[in-house]
């Protein structure tokens, strides 16, 4: 060996000794330093737009026109239920403490700059960055959701069946599971499933799904490993997140059984007891497949989405409605979570709409004569409340921050406070997030 | 001697006759365009290699040539809007496409066994020109061979099944 590359070797080697202990397989120079405070987040995107007068404010039917008030969210927050002028059923709660009490309740937080639209909304809570994309394109967004940051930073590496994201819709929505972030993307992004789509519509295809035996799998593989190697262009250059063969076989499975036991009128629905399933909306639906991917998986990191009060836009009733509908999906869905013994003590459920409504109504009236709200982007349309509850030995209990004017955060503070729970928060490089953990929530 | 020059004279009279009986006639000629004849036979490109193969498939596109390699007939459109609304529900794409696949191969129009072993080269060929659009390289046509023919139990449907499953099978 020649002397210049006689050093030249040793000295690379002398370096892979001192660097290669500290290189983990997800490919960091270095494992995540923070505690975690529990191993599983749920974030419930309370969304289609809601108003902080008739959510966290208690107004109901007061900026009608007409003096009735009182809570339509019961599962969520303390006090009385509206007695008079009702133009909603009212259902028993599922929770006989409101979440709220079970943590703290962020009363007022705002969301600062960028449109108040639906996808907009949605991008900013999930992605702690403001954003001013303004069309509902099918596009990932440019900042890395919070999957992605969960999935990166974790040590060790966390695989794509511990991140799920539900949403109610299709639409653009679908396209929130990961992003176009040069350093993050689909290799880090989660699950994503529309349940009344996978489980009750088209999905009903995939019922009878049958599964190779394992003989045919070893051809099939065995095949389909020459060709793929034949080819230049690999698997991960496709749109989407790639799940690990065992995991995709859980999956697949997944779907097949729930798809069979929805057929086969085997799920539990969120819905109180005596009531028909025709009253069933989208946002129940999407809450109780959400349990069903929890209950089969124990992710670590979920998202799941209500949306269908957006038909404030026409109609106030049904808007209050469908918010009484989705408050008690939400009451169920902690329920089901406090009764599963390994999650129950685990679990941090963190609630926030993605954005308000307009202080002022468009000049559609329903069938009760109420007046409708747009949003856009006016100062209302920027107030929003949040809920973070948890264990006890976690989460303060019963705390109440922030007031009008007065807002104790933003809607880009949610995936901070979540890093800051699953404990990747100093993990993720600085200035990649606009917002900061809501610390306050916690002992 | 009589007798030719008897028969050379009817030769000449029938000679005659016949070129006298022959109508003058002039050929018109007439350009026909065939500019717009359809003969139901689609134009399909052959590919020379699968390097030529740049660009991916669109959800619709893959669910389309899906249906038509396997049933060969276009997809209603029917179906095609639910595959589209049933991939676009589920974030791993290749799970979804791997369970539609399976879901079809149950109805799909393919070669029995005894069709494949009959002639493994033509077999080999035709499929790859089915789904691929291209013919297999000899390298292919040997490994596709020499796995069909020493095992027995590898079936038309597990090929095709790798097909496609197969990344090229995504381009076009």
């Amino acid at each position: 060996m020649k002397r210049r590359q006689f050093i030249r070797t040793s000295a690379l080697a002398a370096a892979g000794v001192v660097v290669a202990p500290y290189i983990l397989p997800s490919g960091r120079l270095f494992a995540a330093t923070g505690t975690r405070l529990v191993n599983h987040v749920v974030f419930v995107l309370f969304g289609g737009g809601l108003r902080i007068q008739e959510t966290a404010l208690q107004q109901y039917l007061a900026n009608q026109g007409l003096a009735t008030q009182g809570n339509i969210l019961p599962n969520l927050f303390s006090g009385a239920q509206p007695s008079t002028n009702l133009v909603y059923s009212k259902w028993t709660p599922a929770l006989s403490k409101p979440l709220a009490s079970y943590g703290t309740l962020f009363k007022e937080i705002s969301y600062k700059t960028g449109p108040t639209g639906h996808f907009n909304g949605h991008t900013v809570a999930m992605t702690g960055n403001y954003t001013n994309t303004q069309l509902d394109l099918r596009i990932n967004p440019d900042s890395p959701t919070v999957f992605e940051y969960y999935r990166k930073h974790t040590d060790p590496a966390k695989s794509a069946i511990n991140a799920w994201w539900l949403s109610e819709g299709l639409g653009p929505y679908t396209a929130l599971n990961y992003s176009r972030h040069a350093n993050y993307g689909a290799d880090f992004g989660a699950n994503f499933l529309s349940p009344v789509t996978t489980f009750i519509g088209q999905g009903s295809k995939l019922a009878n799904t049958p599964d190779f035996q394992a003989d045919d799998v070893l051809r099939i593989d065995k095949a389909l490993n020459f060709l793929d190697n034949s080819f230049d262009k690999a698997g991960k250059n496709l749109p989407g997140i790639v799940n690990s063969e065992a995991d995709k076989i859980k999956i697949e499975q997944f779907i097949k059984d729930t798809i069979n036991r929805t057929q086969q009128s085997k799920i539990n629905f969120a819905l109180p007891s005596g009531v028909n399933q025709s009253e069933l909306t989208g946002d129940l639906l999407n809450i109780t497949y959400s349990w069903e991917v929890i209950n089969a998986f124990e992710p670590e990191l979920m998202v799941v989405n209500t949306f269908n009060s957006d038909i404030c836009h026409s109609d106030f009733s049904s808007y209050i409605q469908n918010m009484h509908k989705a408050d008690y999906g939400v009451g169920w869905l902690w329920n089901k979570i406090q009764n599963h013994p390994k999650l129950k003590n685990d679990t941090i459920m963190i609630c926030m709409p993605e954005h308000g409504r307009n202080d002022v109504a468009n000049n559609l009236y329903d069938s009760n004569g109420l007046k409708a709200y747009d949003h856009t982007s006016d100062d209302n349309s920027r107030r929003v409340f949040a809920i973070v509850a948890g264990p006890s030995s976690v989460v303060k209990q019963g705390q109440v921050l922030g007031s009008a004017g007065s807002p104790a955060g933003e809607t880009i503070d949610i995936i901070p406070t979540i890093a800051h729970i699953l404990g990747f928060e100093k993990d993720i490089p600085s200035g990649m997030l606009g917002g900061k953990a809501l610390t306050a929530a916690f002992n | 001697m009589r007798a030719f020059k008897r028969n050379i004279l009817l030769a000449f009279l029938l000679a005659f006759v016949f070129a006298s009986c022959k109508k003058e006639t002039t050929e018109k000629k007439q350009t026909i365009v065939y500019d717009n004849v359809i003969y139901h036979v689609d134009t399909i490109p052959v590919y020379k290699s699968a390097a030529e193969k740049t660009r991916q498939k669109t959800a619709n596109q893959y669910y389309s040539i899906l249906y038509s390699d396997l049933f060969q007939k276009s997809i209603p459109s029917k179906e095609l809007a639910d595959l589209t609304q049933l991939s676009l529900s589920i974030g791993d794409k290749k799970l979804v496409n791997e369970m539609m696949i399976k879901n079809y191969l149950i109805t799909a129009i393919i070669p029995t066994d005894a069709e494949m072993r009959k002639d493994i080269d033509k077999f080999i060929n035709l499929t790859y020109l089915k789904f691929y659009l291209r013919k297999p390289t000899q390298l292919e046509l040997y490994f596709f061979r020499d796995m069909i023919t020493n095992d027995t139990k590898v079936t038309p449907t597990n090929i095709y099944t790798s097909f496609t499953l197969s990344n090229e099978y995504l381009y076009y």
